[in-house]
Protein backbone atom coordinates (compact mmCIF):
# COMPACT_ATOMS: atom_id res chain seq x y z
CA UNK A 1 0.00 0.00 0.00
CA UNK A 2 0.97 3.63 -0.68
CA UNK A 3 0.78 5.35 1.91
CA UNK A 4 -1.95 7.91 2.19
CA UNK A 5 -0.73 11.49 0.62
CA UNK A 6 -2.96 13.92 1.95
CA UNK A 7 -6.75 14.62 0.16
CA UNK A 8 -7.02 12.94 -3.80
CA UNK A 9 -9.68 16.67 -3.58
CA UNK A 10 -9.81 19.12 -2.21
CA UNK A 11 -12.61 22.14 -2.38
CA UNK A 12 -12.25 25.23 -0.72
CA UNK A 13 -14.81 28.37 0.04
CA UNK A 14 -16.39 27.44 -3.55
CA UNK A 15 -18.73 30.33 -4.30
CA UNK A 16 -20.97 31.16 -7.19
CA UNK A 17 -23.95 33.52 -7.62
CA UNK A 18 -26.45 33.78 -10.65
CA UNK A 19 -27.19 37.36 -10.99
CA UNK A 20 -28.50 38.15 -7.55
CA UNK A 21 -28.87 34.95 -5.88
CA UNK A 22 -25.90 33.31 -4.52
CA UNK A 23 -26.06 29.40 -5.34
CA UNK A 24 -23.10 28.17 -3.13
CA UNK A 25 -21.88 30.26 -0.79
CA UNK A 26 -18.51 29.04 0.17
CA UNK A 27 -18.81 25.13 0.19
CA UNK A 28 -15.33 23.54 1.19
CA UNK A 29 -14.86 19.67 1.24
CA UNK A 30 -11.76 17.22 1.16
CA UNK A 31 -11.97 13.70 -0.38
CA UNK A 32 -9.35 11.05 0.71
CA UNK A 33 -8.01 8.31 -1.43
CA UNK A 34 -11.26 5.91 -1.40
CA UNK A 35 -13.40 7.85 0.08
CA UNK A 36 -17.48 7.97 -0.91
CA UNK A 37 -19.25 11.06 -0.08
CA UNK A 38 -23.19 11.43 -0.26
CA UNK A 39 -24.56 15.02 -1.06
CA UNK A 40 -28.32 15.23 -0.25
CA UNK A 41 -31.02 18.09 -0.04
CA UNK A 42 -33.66 19.94 -1.52
CA UNK A 43 -33.82 20.50 -4.78
CA UNK A 44 -32.29 23.81 -5.31
CA UNK A 45 -29.98 23.82 -2.55
CA UNK A 46 -27.20 23.56 -5.05
CA UNK A 47 -25.84 20.15 -5.45
CA UNK A 48 -26.22 19.95 -8.57
CA UNK A 49 -24.03 22.78 -8.90
CA UNK A 50 -21.55 22.28 -6.72
CA UNK A 51 -20.58 18.85 -8.82
CA UNK A 52 -20.57 21.10 -11.58
CA UNK A 53 -18.43 23.58 -10.05
CA UNK A 54 -15.96 21.01 -8.88
CA UNK A 55 -15.59 19.89 -12.78
CA UNK A 56 -15.54 23.31 -13.70
CA UNK A 57 -18.21 22.97 -16.12
CA UNK A 58 -19.50 26.26 -14.27
CA UNK A 59 -17.11 28.90 -13.74
CA UNK A 60 -17.67 29.70 -10.05
CA UNK A 61 -16.70 33.11 -8.80
CA UNK A 62 -14.75 32.69 -5.57
CA UNK A 63 -12.87 28.85 -4.54
CA UNK A 64 -10.41 26.96 -5.20
CA UNK A 65 -9.34 23.17 -6.02
CA UNK A 66 -6.14 20.71 -5.67
CA UNK A 67 -5.90 17.37 -6.77
CA UNK A 68 -3.39 15.42 -4.83
CA UNK A 69 -1.74 18.80 -3.93
CA UNK A 70 -1.70 20.63 -6.85
CA UNK A 71 -3.64 23.89 -7.22
CA UNK A 72 -5.94 23.55 -10.25
CA UNK A 73 -5.13 26.97 -12.44
CA UNK A 74 -8.92 27.77 -13.97
CA UNK A 75 -7.14 30.03 -16.24
CA UNK A 76 -5.32 27.42 -17.89
CA UNK A 77 -7.48 25.56 -20.43
CA UNK A 78 -5.17 23.13 -21.10
CA UNK A 79 -4.88 22.36 -17.02
CA UNK A 80 -8.31 21.76 -16.96
CA UNK A 81 -8.55 19.28 -19.71
CA UNK A 82 -5.80 17.43 -17.50
CA UNK A 83 -7.88 17.39 -14.50
CA UNK A 84 -11.32 16.62 -16.11
CA UNK A 85 -9.83 13.59 -17.89
CA UNK A 86 -9.11 12.38 -14.10
CA UNK A 87 -12.77 13.00 -13.06
CA UNK A 88 -15.28 10.95 -14.26
CA UNK A 89 -18.54 12.87 -14.35
CA UNK A 90 -22.01 10.87 -14.35
CA UNK A 91 -25.12 13.36 -15.18
CA UNK A 92 -28.65 13.14 -14.23
CA UNK A 93 -29.40 12.80 -18.06
CA UNK A 94 -26.70 10.83 -19.23
CA UNK A 95 -25.46 13.08 -21.77
CA UNK A 96 -24.30 9.97 -24.31
CA UNK A 97 -23.17 11.23 -27.32
CA UNK A 98 -26.44 10.57 -29.63
CA UNK A 99 -24.89 9.91 -33.01
CA UNK A 100 -21.93 6.83 -31.82
CA UNK A 101 -23.13 3.87 -30.15
CA UNK A 102 -22.36 3.20 -27.17
CA UNK A 103 -18.74 1.60 -27.98
CA UNK A 104 -17.53 4.45 -29.61
CA UNK A 105 -19.15 6.90 -27.13
CA UNK A 106 -16.61 5.18 -24.74
CA UNK A 107 -13.99 4.89 -27.19
CA UNK A 108 -13.83 8.40 -28.68
CA UNK A 109 -12.65 9.69 -25.54
CA UNK A 110 -9.28 7.54 -25.79
CA UNK A 111 -8.79 8.15 -29.11
CA UNK A 112 -9.45 11.86 -29.70
CA UNK A 113 -8.19 12.46 -25.85
CA UNK A 114 -5.82 10.08 -24.51
CA UNK A 115 -4.77 9.71 -28.17
CA UNK A 116 -4.54 5.80 -27.97
CA UNK A 117 -4.58 3.68 -31.11
CA UNK A 118 -8.00 2.54 -32.53
CA UNK A 119 -7.77 -1.07 -31.66
CA UNK A 120 -6.18 -0.42 -28.19
CA UNK A 121 -9.20 2.48 -27.18
CA UNK A 122 -11.47 -0.08 -28.81
CA UNK A 123 -10.41 -3.02 -26.72
CA UNK A 124 -10.21 -0.40 -23.46
CA UNK A 125 -13.89 0.09 -24.58
CA UNK A 126 -15.10 -2.94 -24.63
CA UNK A 127 -13.17 -4.20 -21.44
CA UNK A 128 -15.03 -1.05 -19.62
CA UNK A 129 -18.70 -1.69 -21.49
CA UNK A 130 -18.57 -5.43 -20.28
CA UNK A 131 -17.60 -4.15 -16.73
CA UNK A 132 -21.14 -2.46 -16.72
CA UNK A 133 -22.55 -5.44 -17.89
CA UNK A 134 -23.40 -4.10 -21.34
CA UNK A 135 -20.95 -5.93 -23.39
CA UNK A 136 -24.18 -7.39 -25.42
CA UNK A 137 -25.40 -3.56 -26.45
CA UNK A 138 -21.93 -2.40 -27.72
CA UNK A 139 -23.47 -1.88 -31.05
CA UNK A 140 -26.68 -0.16 -30.04
CA UNK A 141 -26.60 3.69 -30.40
CA UNK A 142 -28.00 5.76 -27.36
CA UNK A 143 -31.51 6.11 -28.94
CA UNK A 144 -31.92 2.35 -28.71
CA UNK A 145 -30.95 2.06 -24.89
CA UNK A 146 -33.05 1.89 -21.69
CA UNK A 147 -32.17 4.67 -19.22
CA UNK A 148 -30.51 2.38 -17.20
CA UNK A 149 -28.39 0.81 -20.20
CA UNK A 150 -27.40 4.77 -21.07
CA UNK A 151 -26.42 5.32 -17.62
CA UNK A 152 -23.84 2.15 -17.55
CA UNK A 153 -22.71 3.09 -20.78
CA UNK A 154 -22.10 6.80 -19.27
CA UNK A 155 -20.74 5.41 -16.54
CA UNK A 156 -18.01 3.01 -19.03
CA UNK A 157 -16.98 6.35 -20.26
CA UNK A 158 -15.79 8.01 -17.51
CA UNK A 159 -14.06 4.46 -16.24
CA UNK A 160 -12.18 4.24 -19.41
CA UNK A 161 -10.56 7.45 -18.64
CA UNK A 162 -9.28 6.06 -15.77
CA UNK A 163 -10.20 8.43 -13.38
CA UNK A 164 -9.11 9.70 -9.64
CA UNK A 165 -12.33 10.99 -8.57
CA UNK A 166 -16.12 9.94 -9.84
CA UNK A 167 -18.85 12.97 -9.59
CA UNK A 168 -22.38 11.07 -9.62
CA UNK A 169 -25.16 14.07 -10.20
CA UNK A 170 -28.42 11.76 -9.22
CA UNK A 171 -27.24 9.11 -11.72
CA UNK A 172 -30.81 7.02 -11.03
CA UNK A 173 -33.08 10.06 -10.43
CA UNK A 174 -33.47 9.61 -14.30
CA UNK A 175 -34.87 6.35 -14.50
CA UNK A 176 -38.03 4.16 -14.11
CA UNK A 177 -37.83 2.73 -10.60
CA UNK A 178 -37.43 -0.58 -12.25
CA UNK A 179 -33.53 0.31 -13.75
CA UNK A 180 -32.49 2.11 -10.43
CA UNK A 181 -30.83 -1.60 -9.56
CA UNK A 182 -29.06 -2.20 -12.31
CA UNK A 183 -26.82 1.07 -11.94
CA UNK A 184 -26.77 1.04 -8.30
CA UNK A 185 -25.64 -2.40 -8.44
CA UNK A 186 -22.75 -0.65 -10.96
CA UNK A 187 -21.84 2.07 -8.47
CA UNK A 188 -21.95 -0.26 -5.42
CA UNK A 189 -19.15 -2.30 -7.46
CA UNK A 190 -17.60 1.15 -8.00
CA UNK A 191 -17.07 1.99 -4.32
CA UNK A 192 -16.17 -1.82 -3.73
CA UNK A 193 -13.18 -1.38 -5.70
CA UNK A 194 -12.12 1.18 -4.34
CA UNK A 195 -13.64 4.48 -6.10
CA UNK A 196 -13.42 7.74 -4.72
CA UNK A 197 -16.41 9.41 -5.13
CA UNK A 198 -19.14 12.43 -4.46
CA UNK A 199 -22.37 11.12 -5.29
CA UNK A 200 -25.67 13.05 -5.29
CA UNK A 201 -28.35 11.37 -4.69
CA UNK A 202 -32.21 11.38 -2.86
CA UNK A 203 -31.76 8.04 -2.30
CA UNK A 204 -31.43 7.77 1.08
CA UNK A 205 -31.23 3.90 1.82
CA UNK A 206 -28.35 3.31 -1.04
CA UNK A 207 -26.72 6.47 0.53
CA UNK A 208 -26.29 5.14 3.67
CA UNK A 209 -25.17 1.92 2.74
CA UNK A 210 -22.12 3.16 0.65
CA UNK A 211 -21.11 6.58 2.09
CA UNK A 212 -18.71 7.12 5.07
CA UNK A 213 -20.11 10.39 5.27
CA UNK A 214 -23.74 12.63 4.62
CA UNK A 215 -23.24 15.86 3.62
CA UNK A 216 -27.07 17.92 3.56
CA UNK A 217 -27.47 20.96 1.77
CA UNK A 218 -29.70 23.49 2.12
CA UNK A 219 -29.73 26.94 0.21
CA UNK A 220 -25.58 26.90 -0.73
CA UNK A 221 -24.18 25.96 2.42
CA UNK A 222 -23.42 22.65 3.84
CA UNK A 223 -25.94 22.49 6.81
CA UNK A 224 -24.13 19.39 8.30
CA UNK A 225 -22.37 16.61 7.94
CA UNK A 226 -21.38 13.52 9.24
CA UNK A 227 -21.97 9.67 9.12
CA UNK A 228 -24.86 8.29 7.48
CA UNK A 229 -26.64 7.08 10.77
CA UNK A 230 -26.37 10.17 12.51
CA UNK A 231 -27.63 12.33 9.29
CA UNK A 232 -29.90 9.95 7.78
CA UNK A 233 -31.82 9.49 11.31
CA UNK A 234 -30.57 10.96 13.84
CA UNK A 235 -29.39 14.79 12.96
CA UNK A 236 -28.60 17.89 15.28
CA UNK A 237 -29.50 20.53 13.32
CA UNK A 238 -34.11 20.31 12.91
CA UNK A 239 -33.75 21.42 9.29
CA UNK A 240 -31.55 18.47 8.45
CA UNK A 241 -33.87 16.38 11.02
CA UNK A 242 -37.19 17.60 8.97
CA UNK A 243 -35.98 16.91 5.79
CA UNK A 244 -34.22 13.56 6.23
CA UNK A 245 -37.51 12.79 8.11
CA UNK A 246 -39.83 13.26 5.25
CA UNK A 247 -37.57 11.64 2.89
CA UNK A 248 -37.42 8.34 5.26
CA UNK A 249 -41.36 8.65 5.66
CA UNK A 250 -41.60 8.54 2.12
CA UNK A 251 -39.33 5.65 1.27
CA UNK A 252 -41.24 3.35 4.04
CA UNK A 253 -44.62 4.54 2.76
CA UNK A 254 -43.88 3.23 -0.65
CA UNK A 255 -41.77 0.31 0.39
CA UNK B 1 -47.01 24.77 -81.45
CA UNK B 2 -45.22 23.63 -83.93
CA UNK B 3 -43.12 26.23 -84.42
CA UNK B 4 -42.29 25.89 -80.68
CA UNK B 5 -41.73 22.44 -80.92
CA UNK B 6 -39.47 22.91 -83.13
CA UNK B 7 -37.01 26.21 -81.85
CA UNK B 8 -36.94 24.15 -78.54
CA UNK B 9 -35.49 20.72 -80.73
CA UNK B 10 -33.15 23.00 -82.55
CA UNK B 11 -32.07 24.72 -79.80
CA UNK B 12 -31.62 22.35 -77.01
CA UNK B 13 -28.02 20.90 -78.18
CA UNK B 14 -27.46 24.89 -77.29
CA UNK B 15 -29.41 24.82 -74.17
CA UNK B 16 -28.37 21.32 -72.71
CA UNK B 17 -25.12 22.36 -71.92
CA UNK B 18 -26.09 25.11 -69.73
CA UNK B 19 -27.36 22.81 -67.30
CA UNK B 20 -23.40 22.16 -66.60
CA UNK B 21 -23.21 25.62 -66.31
CA UNK B 22 -26.26 25.98 -64.01
CA UNK B 23 -24.53 23.24 -61.70
CA UNK B 24 -21.84 24.19 -61.82
CA UNK B 25 -22.18 27.64 -60.32
CA UNK B 26 -24.85 25.89 -57.76
CA UNK B 27 -22.27 23.82 -56.72
CA UNK B 28 -19.66 26.19 -56.24
CA UNK B 29 -21.87 29.02 -53.97
CA UNK B 30 -23.19 25.46 -52.25
CA UNK B 31 -19.65 24.58 -51.47
CA UNK B 32 -18.19 27.80 -50.92
CA UNK B 33 -21.56 28.93 -48.29
CA UNK B 34 -20.88 25.37 -46.71
CA UNK B 35 -17.21 26.34 -45.64
CA UNK B 36 -18.24 30.11 -44.51
CA UNK B 37 -21.19 29.05 -43.28
CA UNK B 38 -19.58 26.40 -41.02
CA UNK B 39 -17.01 28.87 -39.76
CA UNK B 40 -19.65 31.47 -39.44
CA UNK B 41 -22.05 29.61 -36.79
CA UNK B 42 -19.34 28.17 -34.59
CA UNK B 43 -18.05 31.97 -34.53
CA UNK B 44 -21.14 32.83 -33.93
CA UNK B 45 -22.18 30.51 -31.35
CA UNK B 46 -19.06 30.29 -29.42
CA UNK B 47 -17.22 33.08 -29.86
CA UNK B 48 -16.70 36.48 -28.07
CA UNK B 49 -19.04 38.98 -28.22
CA UNK B 50 -17.21 41.24 -30.62
CA UNK B 51 -16.80 38.56 -32.80
CA UNK B 52 -20.28 37.42 -32.54
CA UNK B 53 -21.39 40.96 -33.51
CA UNK B 54 -19.30 41.09 -36.35
CA UNK B 55 -20.71 37.38 -37.50
CA UNK B 56 -24.13 39.74 -37.06
CA UNK B 57 -23.19 42.36 -39.58
CA UNK B 58 -22.20 39.61 -42.08
CA UNK B 59 -24.94 37.89 -42.17
CA UNK B 60 -27.27 40.94 -42.08
CA UNK B 61 -25.34 42.44 -44.97
CA UNK B 62 -25.46 39.54 -47.26
CA UNK B 63 -29.01 38.23 -46.10
CA UNK B 64 -30.32 42.20 -46.85
CA UNK B 65 -29.13 43.33 -50.49
CA UNK B 66 -30.60 41.88 -53.65
CA UNK B 67 -28.39 39.45 -55.55
CA UNK B 68 -28.74 41.22 -58.88
CA UNK B 69 -27.26 44.68 -57.19
CA UNK B 70 -24.25 42.40 -55.19
CA UNK B 71 -23.53 40.67 -58.82
CA UNK B 72 -23.65 44.61 -60.38
CA UNK B 73 -21.51 45.97 -57.71
CA UNK B 74 -18.72 43.83 -57.70
CA UNK B 75 -18.56 42.84 -61.07
CA UNK B 76 -19.01 46.60 -62.31
CA UNK B 77 -18.33 48.28 -59.13
CA UNK B 78 -15.78 46.88 -57.10
CA UNK B 79 -13.43 44.87 -59.49
CA UNK B 80 -13.63 47.20 -62.37
CA UNK B 81 -12.13 50.27 -60.06
CA UNK B 82 -9.68 47.58 -58.65
CA UNK B 83 -8.87 46.98 -62.47
CA UNK B 84 -9.10 42.76 -61.03
CA UNK B 85 -10.33 40.51 -64.23
CA UNK B 86 -12.88 37.85 -62.88
CA UNK B 87 -15.03 36.46 -65.53
CA UNK B 88 -18.65 36.57 -64.52
CA UNK B 89 -18.79 32.77 -64.09
CA UNK B 90 -16.10 33.08 -60.95
CA UNK B 91 -17.92 36.19 -60.09
CA UNK B 92 -21.63 34.66 -59.89
CA UNK B 93 -20.26 31.64 -57.89
CA UNK B 94 -18.39 33.89 -55.87
CA UNK B 95 -20.91 36.33 -54.62
CA UNK B 96 -23.76 33.55 -54.25
CA UNK B 97 -21.74 32.12 -51.85
CA UNK B 98 -21.24 34.45 -50.26
CA UNK B 99 -25.22 34.90 -49.55
CA UNK B 100 -25.71 31.18 -49.16
CA UNK B 101 -23.08 31.48 -46.51
CA UNK B 102 -24.68 34.03 -44.45
CA UNK B 103 -27.95 31.69 -44.61
CA UNK B 104 -26.21 28.81 -44.22
CA UNK B 105 -24.81 29.90 -41.19
CA UNK B 106 -27.78 30.88 -39.90
CA UNK B 107 -29.24 27.05 -40.40
CA UNK B 108 -26.57 25.45 -38.73
CA UNK B 109 -26.64 28.30 -35.71
CA UNK B 110 -30.12 26.58 -35.54
CA UNK B 111 -29.06 23.08 -35.81
CA UNK B 112 -25.96 23.54 -33.01
CA UNK B 113 -28.36 25.61 -30.68
CA UNK B 114 -30.93 22.77 -30.59
CA UNK B 115 -28.81 19.77 -29.78
CA UNK B 116 -29.02 19.45 -25.76
CA UNK B 117 -26.32 21.53 -23.77
CA UNK B 118 -25.30 18.25 -22.52
CA UNK B 119 -23.50 17.43 -25.31
CA UNK B 120 -21.26 19.59 -24.66
CA UNK B 121 -21.21 19.41 -21.41
CA UNK B 122 -20.34 15.68 -21.58
CA UNK B 123 -17.79 15.99 -24.01
CA UNK B 124 -15.81 18.83 -21.59
CA UNK B 125 -16.25 16.61 -18.87
CA UNK B 126 -14.53 13.63 -20.38
CA UNK B 127 -11.48 16.19 -20.84
CA UNK B 128 -12.32 17.43 -24.61
CA UNK B 129 -10.79 20.66 -25.76
CA UNK B 130 -13.57 22.87 -26.79
CA UNK B 131 -12.71 22.51 -30.68
CA UNK B 132 -12.86 18.56 -30.31
CA UNK B 133 -16.03 18.75 -28.50
CA UNK B 134 -17.44 20.98 -31.21
CA UNK B 135 -15.59 19.06 -33.98
CA UNK B 136 -15.74 15.29 -32.88
CA UNK B 137 -19.35 15.90 -30.84
CA UNK B 138 -21.10 18.88 -31.64
CA UNK B 139 -20.95 19.56 -35.69
CA UNK B 140 -21.88 15.51 -36.72
CA UNK B 141 -24.56 16.24 -35.26
CA UNK B 142 -25.47 19.77 -36.20
CA UNK B 143 -24.96 18.79 -40.05
CA UNK B 144 -27.50 16.08 -39.80
CA UNK B 145 -30.11 18.24 -38.23
CA UNK B 146 -28.91 20.90 -41.23
CA UNK B 147 -29.86 18.47 -43.97
CA UNK B 148 -33.57 19.48 -44.51
CA UNK B 149 -32.65 23.05 -44.26
CA UNK B 150 -29.82 22.75 -46.95
CA UNK B 151 -32.64 21.19 -49.08
CA UNK B 152 -34.13 24.45 -48.98
CA UNK B 153 -31.02 26.65 -49.28
CA UNK B 154 -30.28 24.43 -52.44
CA UNK B 155 -33.57 25.21 -54.26
CA UNK B 156 -33.37 28.99 -53.36
CA UNK B 157 -29.54 29.08 -55.04
CA UNK B 158 -30.37 27.08 -58.24
CA UNK B 159 -33.49 29.60 -59.05
CA UNK B 160 -31.06 32.53 -57.85
CA UNK B 161 -28.08 31.27 -60.08
CA UNK B 162 -30.94 31.84 -62.92
CA UNK B 163 -30.32 35.91 -62.27
CA UNK B 164 -25.86 35.65 -63.12
CA UNK B 165 -27.84 35.29 -67.09
CA UNK B 166 -27.51 39.39 -66.22
CA UNK B 167 -23.81 38.90 -65.98
CA UNK B 168 -23.69 37.37 -69.08
CA UNK B 169 -22.93 33.54 -67.57
CA UNK B 170 -23.89 31.21 -70.49
CA UNK B 171 -26.45 28.89 -67.84
CA UNK B 172 -29.89 27.92 -68.76
CA UNK B 173 -31.82 31.21 -68.41
CA UNK B 174 -29.11 32.75 -70.79
CA UNK B 175 -29.39 30.32 -73.30
CA UNK B 176 -33.40 29.78 -73.30
CA UNK B 177 -33.34 33.31 -73.90
CA UNK B 178 -30.77 33.39 -76.47
CA UNK B 179 -32.98 30.77 -78.83
CA UNK B 180 -35.99 32.62 -77.81
CA UNK B 181 -34.93 36.00 -79.27
CA UNK B 182 -33.73 33.90 -82.48
CA UNK B 183 -36.86 32.23 -83.15
CA UNK B 184 -39.40 34.68 -81.60
CA UNK B 185 -40.90 31.44 -79.78
CA UNK B 186 -40.53 32.80 -76.27
CA UNK B 187 -43.45 31.53 -74.29
CA UNK B 188 -41.86 28.00 -75.83
CA UNK B 189 -38.21 28.34 -74.86
CA UNK B 190 -38.88 30.08 -70.96
CA UNK B 191 -41.86 26.91 -70.50
CA UNK B 192 -38.55 24.73 -71.28
CA UNK B 193 -36.65 26.30 -68.90
CA UNK B 194 -39.15 26.57 -66.17
CA UNK B 195 -39.06 22.69 -66.35
CA UNK B 196 -35.31 22.54 -66.27
CA UNK B 197 -35.25 24.30 -63.38
CA UNK B 198 -38.35 22.45 -61.64
CA UNK B 199 -36.12 18.97 -62.91
CA UNK B 200 -33.07 20.12 -61.40
CA UNK B 201 -34.92 20.69 -57.91
CA UNK B 202 -37.10 18.22 -58.06
CA UNK B 203 -33.40 15.28 -58.94
CA UNK B 204 -31.53 17.43 -55.89
CA UNK B 205 -34.13 17.55 -53.26
CA UNK B 206 -34.63 13.91 -53.96
CA UNK B 207 -30.48 13.50 -53.40
CA UNK B 208 -30.70 15.57 -50.14
CA UNK B 209 -33.69 13.24 -48.69
CA UNK B 210 -31.50 10.10 -49.44
CA UNK B 211 -28.63 11.65 -48.04
CA UNK B 212 -30.72 12.65 -44.80
CA UNK B 213 -32.25 9.13 -44.35
CA UNK B 214 -28.92 7.76 -45.07
CA UNK B 215 -27.24 9.48 -42.56
CA UNK B 216 -29.82 9.36 -39.76
CA UNK B 217 -28.94 7.80 -36.27
CA UNK B 218 -30.66 4.62 -35.43
CA UNK B 219 -33.71 4.96 -32.96
CA UNK B 220 -32.98 8.61 -33.12
CA UNK B 221 -36.78 9.99 -33.95
CA UNK B 222 -37.72 13.73 -33.24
Amino acid sequence: MIAEAGPVLKVQNIRKRYGKHEILKGISLELNKGDIKCVVGPSGSGKSTLLHCINFLVQFDEGRIWMNGEEIDNHSKQALYVFRQKVGMIFQDFNLFDHLTALRNVQIALVRVKKMSKTAARRRALAELERVGMKDHVKKYPAELSGGQKQRVSIARALAMDPEVMLLDEPTSALDPELIGEVHSVIRDLASGGMTMILVTHEFGFAGALAKEILFMEEGVILEQGPPEKILSNAECERTREFCGKINRLHEGTG
Amino acid sequence: MSQGLTAIVEGLPYILPGIGVTMSVVAGALSMGLLLGLILSVLQVYGTRPIRRLVGIYVWFFRGIPLLVLLFLFYFGILASLQIELSPFTVSVIVLGLISSAYQSQILRGAILSLPEGQLKAARAIGMSDSKAIGFIILPQALRLAIPGWTNEYTIIMKDSAVTYALGVAEIMARCNHVASRTYQHFWLYILAGLIFLALTYIGTKIFHFVEEKVAIKGYAR
